[in-house]
C-alpha cells in the first residue's frame, strides 16, 4: 500500500479540492450547503479512520467482558431470562479477546523505512547486473525475489485503489 | 478576459479591422493546459466572419504537469500544416507575456469533430466507425513517423525541449541520454517507496536496449483522447505540446499504456488489418515486434510519468493544493501492474482487455 499519500492524505485533498476548486463556483445556496456537508462527512471519516480499528477491537473485547460480568450477579436467579443471560455469558462472552492493532504511525514509519531499503537494493542489484559474470546471475535471482514481493503488492494495491474504468476528465 | 483576448487577436490578425469575442468558456478535460473555447467575430474588408477558436494557457508553474513552450507548439503546428497532410489546428499565434492572461498562452483554431473518443468503443454510439477512424489514425501516425525531421524541427527545438540533456545525434545517444534522464529523475518522483517499480523499469530499460530504428518526430502524447473524429475520419490530432524527436515506437508504447488506462481498445483496430500494430508495420515497414512494444510501453510511459509524477509528488509534499494531482494517484495505479507484467514479476497476471488481440496479451521485452 501507499504509505504516502495514505487514506488521510487523500481525504484531506478532496476536502481542500472541494473548498478551493468547487465551492467558489457554486452559486446555488442549497448546493453550497451540500458541498459543505460532504466536507463535514469527509472530515469526520478522517477523524474516524485512525481510531476505527482500535475502537472496534476495544469495544469488542469490552462487550464480551460485559456479557460475562452481567451474568455474575444473576448466579442465584432462576427463570428463562436469567438462563438467557448465562447462556450469552457462556457463548458470546467467551469469545477470545482480539489483539490490539499496531500503532498506525509507527507502522507507516517502519513501512517506509523497509520500502526505502528495497529501493536501495534495486539500485545495488542494477550495478551487479551490469557488471556481468556470476554476480550478475546472482543479482538477477535477487531481483526476482524482490519482484516476487512487489508483484502481488501492486496487483492488490490496484484492486483496492481503483474505482471504475478509465481516467475521469479524458475523452 | 474578452477584452484582453480581442486585443491579442487584433495583433495576431493584423488584417482584421475589428475583433469581438463571444461565448468564452472553460473546456473541461485536458490535464496539462487550461483551455477555453470561444468564437472570434473578425471583420476584414467590411465582412465579418465567425471563427471558432481555443485559448490554450499554461497553468501556474508549481501546478504544471508538463513544462512545455507555447511558442514551440505554435511553430510546430505551422510546420505540420505546411509540410504534412496531418489534420491539425491552425495556430494563430502566442501571447507569451504572462501579464496578459496570467500565464503564457496561444490561440488556435477549434476544429470540428467529436472529442469524446470513448464513443467509439464498447457500447458507444459510434462503434460502427471505430475501424475506419482508428485505421485513419494509424495512417496519420505512420505519416508523422516517416516525415522529414528537418522540415518539422523548427529551429532545432524538438531535440531536447525539456532541456534535460537529451542527445539526438544518434539513436544510441538518444536512448542512453533519455534513460539517464529517467533514472536521475527518480528522487523527484518517488513520493512513496512503491515507486521502486518505476525505478526497476528505468534500470531495466538501460540493460535491455532493443534494435535501433531511425529517429522521428513523435507526437509524445499519442493516446485515445488526443484526436477528434467525424464521419469515419480523424478530423484533428490535438495536444502537440510534448512533441519531440524520439523513437517512433514510443508513441505506440504510450498508446498501449493509455489504451489500458482509458478502457479503450485502439490497438485492436482496424480489425481487417490485423490491429493497429500490424497495420502500422504494413504502412511503415518498421516491423515493430510485440517485445519492442513492451519495451517502449515502459520507455514511452516514463517520458510522461517523470513530469507528471513529479507534479504528484509536489502535491503530496503540499507545495500546492490542486486536487487533480492527488487524483492522478488513483488512475495511474494500473500502470504499476503493467510495468510489473512487462518486467516479468512473479505472480502478476492481469487480465487482458476484453477486446485485445491475442498478440497484445504477451509483451515481455524487458525481463530481467
Amino acid at each position: 500500500m501507499n504509505a504516502n499519500p495514505g487514506p488521510d492524505g487523500l481525504l484531506e485533498g478532496v476536502i481542500v479540492g472541494l473548498q478551493e476548486e468547487v465551492l467558489p463556483f457554486v452559486s446555488n445556496a442549497k448546493a453550497h450547503a451540500a458541498v459543505a456537508m460532504m466536507q463535514s462527512i469527509l472530515q469526520g471519516v478522517r477523524q474516524m479512520l485512525p481510531v476505527y480499528d482500535a475502537y472496534l477491537i476495544d469495544e469488542h473485547n469490552s462487550m464480551t467482558a460485559t456479557l460475562r460480568s452481567a451474568a455474575v450477579p444473576l448466579r442465584d436467579v432462576t427463570g428463562p431470562e436469567a438462563d438467557r443471560m448465562r447462556e450469552r455469558a457462556d457463548t458470546l462472552g467467551k469469545i477470545a479477546d482480539l489483539p490490539a492493532p499496531t500503532d498506525r504511525a509507527a507502522l507507516i514509519d517502519a513501512h517506509i523505512r523497509l520500502g526505502r531499503a528495497l529501493e536501495a537494493s534495486i539500485f545495488d542489484l542494477d550495478v551487479l547486473q551490469r557488471a556481468g559474470g556470476h554476480a550478475a546471475a546472482a543479482a538477477d535471482d535477487a531481483l526476482t525475489v524482490i519482484r516476487g514481493h512487489l508483484g502481488p503488492r501492486v496487483v492488490r494495491d490496484t484492486q483496492v485503489i481503483t474505482v471504475g474504468d478509465g481516467v475521469i476528465g479524458r475523452g | 478576459m474578452d477584452r484582453q483576448l480581442a486585443e491579442v487577436l487584433r495583433r495576431l490578425l493584423p488584417d482584421a479591422e475589428h475583433v469581438a469575442v463571444e461565448g468564452f468558456e472553460a473546456i473541461p478535460g485536458g490535464f496539462s493546459r487550461e483551455t477555453f473555447r470561444f468564437d472570434a467575430h473578425v471583420t476584414r474588408a467590411g465582412v465579418t466572419e465567425a471563427m471558432p477558436m481555443i485559448l490554450r494557457k499554461d497553468p501556474p508553474a508549481v501546478e504544471a504537469i508538463l513544462y512545455t513552450s507555447r511558442q514551440t507548439e505554435h511553430e510546430l503546428l505551422g510546420a505540420l500544416g505546411d509540410h504534412t497532410g496531418l489534420p491539425v489546428s491552425v495556430s494563430y499565434g502566442c501571447e507569451l507575456d504572462a501579464s496578459v492572461f496570467g500565464e503564457p498562452a496561444m490561440v488556435i483554431q477549434r476544429v470540428h469533430g467529436n472529442g469524446h473518443t470513448s464513443d467509439l468503443f464498447h457500447d458507444g454510439p459510434d462503434v460502427d466507425q471505430v475501424d475506419a477512424v482508428i485505421g485513419h489514425l494509424c495512417e496519420l501516425m505512420a505519416e508523422l513517423h516517416t516525415a522529414d525531421i528537418a522540415k518539422l524541427d523548427v529551429g532545432g527545438k524538438l531535440s531536447d525541449p525539456r532541456g534535460v540533456g537529451v542527445d539526438t545525434s544518434s539513436w544510441d545517444a538518444y536512448m542512453d541520454s533519455t534513460i539517464e534522464y529517467y533514472i536521475s529523475s527518480y528522487p523527484d518522483i518517488a513520493y512513496d517507496p512503491i515507486a521502486m517499480v518505476i525505478l526497476d523499469g528505468s534500470l531495466s530499460l538501460r540493460r535491455n536496449k532493443p534494435r535501433p530504428l531511425p529517429l522521428a518526430v513523435v507526437h509524445g502524447d499519442f493516446n485515445p483522447a488526443n484526436f477528434l473524429y467525424a464521419d469515419g475520419k480523424v478530423t484533428a490530432i490535438i495536444d502537440w505540446e510534448n512533441t519531440r524527436i524520439g523513437d517512433p515506437r514510443e508513441d505506440l508504447g504510450w498508446m498501449v499504456a493509455m489504451d489500458n488506462m482509458s478502457n479503450t481498445s485502439v490497438m485492436s483496430h482496424p480489425r481487417d488489418k490485423g490491429g493497429f500494430l500490424a497495420y502500422y508495420n504494413e504502412l511503415t515497414g518498421f516491423d515493430v515486434t510485440e517485445e519492442e512494444l513492451g519495451y517502449f510501453m515502459i520507455f514511452g510511459t516514463m517520458n510522461i510519468a517523470v513530469p507528471i509524477t513529479a507534479a504528484v509528488k509536489r502535491r503530496v509534499n503540499k507545495e500546492h493544493s490542486l486536487f487533480l494531482h492527488l487524483y492522478l494517484v488513483q488512475p495511474s495505479a494500473p500502470t504499476l501492474i503493467a510495468f510489473a507484467q512487462l518486467l516479468g514479476y512473479p505472480g502478476v497476471q492481469p487480465a487482458p482487455p476484453p477486446e485485445a488481440q491475442p498478440e497484445q496479451r504477451q509483451s515481455t521485452g524487458v525481463n530481467p
